[in-house]
């Protein structure tokens, strides 16, 4: 064990903690949304096929939202019994950033989590409404705190150093950095296409069994059509962001298209095994002046090439392929969604030919894959800082040794196994039970609730106050 | 930038603040630990009745644990690095527990039925080792990290401590939120654990002192001895008054059975502010002071502003959260 070095071990369990644990905001960030407007179609229309949908989401939700917590506890740990030297030399701006999303987001989500869970039968019905807005308000504000320091750690403003530590010196540049719009952007419509995805792809799997009902059909269609309209937005957003990062972080985008030389007319690379170690690509495929197109909007843009950056730019392998993963599955979401789509506007759900239905069904968790993509290229494009030009990844590492870390990551992975394994079973299992489940026991025994619970298919469906 | 606050103050209000939030953390979620453990007494209904009386607060009592560390991270950077690199594998266990513990209140009732009972054991072990996990740390931290053998008996104590704490303020919630049978059975655990819980604070409060020639001269000294005199003094009296109320049978109509709940938090209190004292000013004893751990004044200022508008608001919704679910954990209807 000794043979690895503890800060590989360190960046590695960093990295499966924060892939676990991103997996499940990714979700409840806009599944909150979501879940808000089943239930205010629901006010509007009393539509029962609206609550049933509601009822389903909601124990997704619930159980996405538990993991979530978890997962990001371990999150808040990792800075001190990995990154001892992290909080030490930007303790100053990460610490007030990290506070006010403990204060207002995830007190605010946790204790309206109770309500929106369990206060079902217990409030008005007005309240019930306004506890669901609140926690969708409260995980996307914490998606708005913690991706204002991730990009901080990209892109820093607004500091300076003083003693060899870093003091804020204004605030507003420090959230508002430059990349900071561009990442928030993207990951909350990364999160919104999850949940779409994810939505539509096990409402097709239920409607290829057996039809589903109604409330299946809603929500099929409805995420299907938010799918087609935010794929677009999403490869725009993702464009701009790219043209930001050429700006402030030039060798990571001359990493991800595995560009060695500036240059203009630089092509865009399609398939190409990039060779750190000769400096050059191996098969490459290529358009000729792609990349120049793309980036600058000029056949002859010049293009940074990774020469000018030796011995400090990150690893040429894991960006050009994690981009490539990302962008694939974008290209794969705006032609299965808009075929989707045109095939339900014209027709109808039923109408769906059912190949199309299987492919949605296979794309289930196609949001995950672009996520983590997306993720691994901004933070290993980073390398081989851990915040630009201020912090060296290896001058923030702790003393422990790598036994104790090699230990604790196999524990670490050992449960993460088994939990997604369970939560994706369990996520079948709840959309195969879906509504009118013969089951009339309520999901959860409560308070003075009996079968009134979201959770309990027979309940009424009049909210009462 | 000019902090807004006096930089003497700054780190004295947020060890203040800090202590509070770990003080809440360990009496809020340490109901939902105890209650985990004593899940193990009951079975099928009865279980469910008890998960279901922590199911919408424990999330929020779990936040306090977030809000403590991360006040411990933010406003003092340089002991979190030490403490938590001290504490690396109790911590890494914890986390794990604190995992298994969190999502089997999911899991066991969405999981298919005939697994149930495996998220139920996760539940309890979860709880379980969680409370070890806190108990040791909690002795390792007094100690400051000192491994000689003694020291580490004494962390296991601790640990053992800390279960019979966390179940007796599990069982205190369950008179509060429970009735009929179940209630009854839970005035005969709180009585039990009461003890034990007397007894571990009895024990560490002695060993302490032996183990710490530091603490032992803080303690024993004039005219401080007489200014600590009221905390073992007032919890004796708690310990034994609360001992008697629970030997009476219980009121008609459940009058007065908070009493119980509050007392265990008066105590637990009592235990906390005798640690704080022996430490203060110290972060960890006798290396770092408050003010030597202390993040910048004006980093410190711009999180207290916030603080000072935010936290009034927490502790109003939470309150309000408990009283939209006040009242017992009854009337379940299982068709
Ligand atoms: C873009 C979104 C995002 C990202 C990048 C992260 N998180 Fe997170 N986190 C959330 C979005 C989120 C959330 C949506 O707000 C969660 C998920 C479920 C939940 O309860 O809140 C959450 C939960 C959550 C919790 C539990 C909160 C509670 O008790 O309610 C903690 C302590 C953290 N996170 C900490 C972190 C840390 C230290 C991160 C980075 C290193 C991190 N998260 C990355
Ligand atoms: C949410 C999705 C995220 C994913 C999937 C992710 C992924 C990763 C990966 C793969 C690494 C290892 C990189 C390497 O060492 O080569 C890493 C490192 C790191 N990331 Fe992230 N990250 C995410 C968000 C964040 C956020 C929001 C923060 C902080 C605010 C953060 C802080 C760090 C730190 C401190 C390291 C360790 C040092 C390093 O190796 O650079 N990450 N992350
Ligand atoms: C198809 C066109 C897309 C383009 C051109 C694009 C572009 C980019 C770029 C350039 C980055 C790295 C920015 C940096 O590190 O500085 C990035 C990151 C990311 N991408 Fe994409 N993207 C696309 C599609 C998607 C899709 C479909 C998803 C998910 C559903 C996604 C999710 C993410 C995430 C989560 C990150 C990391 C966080 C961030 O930096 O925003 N992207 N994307």
């Amino acid at each position: 064990m000794d043979a690895l070095d503890p800060l590989i071990l360190a960046r590695i369990q960093f990295a499966a903690n924060i892939s676990f644990h991103i997996l499940f905001p990714t979700i409840t960030i806009a599944l909150g949304w979501a879940l808000l407007g089943f239930k205010l179609a629901y006010n509007r229309t009393r539509d029962a096929a609206w609550m049933d949908a509601y009822r389903l989401w909601v124990k997704i939700f619930a159980l996405s939202f538990a993991m979530g917590v978890v997962s990001g506890i371990t999150m808040s740990f990792q800075f001190g019994t990995n990154w001892p030297g992290y909080m030490e030399k930007v303790g100053n701006v990460a610490g007030p950033l990290l506070a006010y999303e403990v204060l207002t987001a995830f007190f605010l989500e946790a204790v309206f989590l109770g309500i929106m869970l369990f206060g079902f039968s217990r409030v008005p019905n007005w309240v019930h409404t306004m506890a669901t807005l609140l926690v969708a308000g409260g995980t996307t504000l914490s998606a708005f705190w913690i991706i204002a320091l991730n990009s901080w750690m990209q892109t820093p403003a607004g500091y300076e150093i003083r003693g060899g530590v870093v003091h804020a010196t204004d605030w507003w540049a420090i959230i508002f950095n430059p990349s900071m719009p561009y990442r928030l952007t993207h990951m909350l419509i990364a999160s919104a296409l999850t949940v779409s995805f994810l939505i539509a792809g096990l409402s097709a799997w239920r409607w290829l069994r057996d039809g589903g009902g109604e409330g299946v059909r809603r929500t099929l269609k409805a995420a299907v059509y938010a799918a087609a309209l935010l794929i677009p937005v999403q490869i725009f957003v993702g464009d701009q962001h790219g043209l930001n990062t050429l700006e402030h972080q030039p060798q990571k985008i001359a990493a991800m298209e595995a560009n060695w030389e500036t240059q203009p007319h630089a092509p865009l690379i399609l398939f190409a095994i990039p060779d750190g170690k000769a400096r050059t690509n191996h098969m490459e495929i290529a358009i000729p002046s792609g990349a120049s197109l793309i980036l600058t909007h000029h056949a002859a843009g010049v293009v940074p090439g990774l020469n000018d950056y030796i011995g400090n730019h990150p690893p040429v392998g894991p960006l050009f392929w994690g981009f490539r993963v990302m962008v694939g599955i974008g290209v794969l979401m705006l032609l299965i969604s808009w075929l989707a789509a045109w095939h339900i506007a014209r027709r109808g759900v039923d109408a769906l030919p059912r190949w199309l239905a299987r492919l949605l069904a296979l794309m289930t968790f196609a949001g995950w894959g672009a996520t983590l993509a997306g993720w691994y290229v901004t933070e290993i494009g980073r390398q081989p800082w851990l915040v630009t030009g201020v912090l060296k990844t290896a001058d923030a590492v702790g003393p422990v040794g790598s036994t104790m870390v090699a230990s604790s990551l196999t524990l670490y992975l050992a449960v993460y196994a088994v939990l997604l394994t369970a939560y994706v079973a369990v996520l079948y299992r709840l959309a195969r039970l879906g509504k009118a489940a013969p089951d009339s026991k309520p999901m959860f025994p409560l308070p003075g609730v009996g079968a009134e619970v979201p959770g309990a298919p027979a309940a009424p469906l009049e909210v009462k106050p | 930038m000019t902090p807004f606050f006096d930089p003497w103050w700054l780190p004295v209000i947020f060890a203040g603040l800090m202590g509070l939030s770990i003080l809440l953390y360990v009496i809020l979620d340490g109901y939902d630990l105890g209650v985990g453990m004593l899940t193990r007494l009951e079975k099928d209904e009865e279980r469910d009745l008890m998960v279901a009386s922590i199911g919408p607060f424990w999330d929020a009592n779990e936040t306090w644990l977030v809000l403590g560390i991360g006040l411990l991270l933010v406003a003092f950077p340089v002991a979190h690095g030490l403490i938590l690199t001290q504490l690396y594998l109790p911590v890494v266990l914890m986390l794990v527990a604190l995992i298994l513990r969190g999502v089997s209140f999911e899991f066991r009732a969405k999981a298919p039925p005939e697994h149930k009972h495996r998220w139920d054991h996760a539940f309890f072990a979860g709880s379980l080792l969680t409370a070890l996990c806190q108990g040791y740390m909690l002795g390792a931290y007094v100690l400051g990290f000192d491994q000689s053998f003694a020291a580490v008996l004494f962390c296991l104590l601790a640990a053992l401590g800390l279960v019979a704490g966390y179940l007796f303020v599990g069982a205190c919630w369950l008179i509060y939120k429970v009735e009929g049978d179940l209630q009854q059975r839970a005035v005969r655990w709180a009585e039990v654990t009461l003890w034990l819980t007397a007894l571990a604070m009895a024990i560490i409060s002695i060993a302490t002192p032996l183990l710490s020639t530091r603490i032992f001269t803080r303690w024993f000294r004039l005219p401080e001895i007489i200014a600590l005199l009221p905390i073992p003094i007032a919890s004796a009296t708690l310990f034994v008054g609360l001992a008697i109320f629970l030997r009476r049978p219980l009121r008609p109509k459940d009058e007065l059975s908070w009493v119980p709940l509050a007392t265990a938090g008066i105590l637990f209190a009592l235990g906390f502010v005798g640690i704080a004292y022996s430490f203060y000013p110290y972060l960890i004893a006798d290396r770092l002071d408050i003010w030597q751990a202390a993040a910048s004044p004006e980093s410190l200022s711009i999180i207290l502003i916030g603080a000072l508008f935010v936290l009034p608001v927490i502790l109003g919704y939470s309150i309000l959260s408990h009283w939209i679910f006040r009242g017992k954990a009854t009337h379940l209807s299982y068709e």
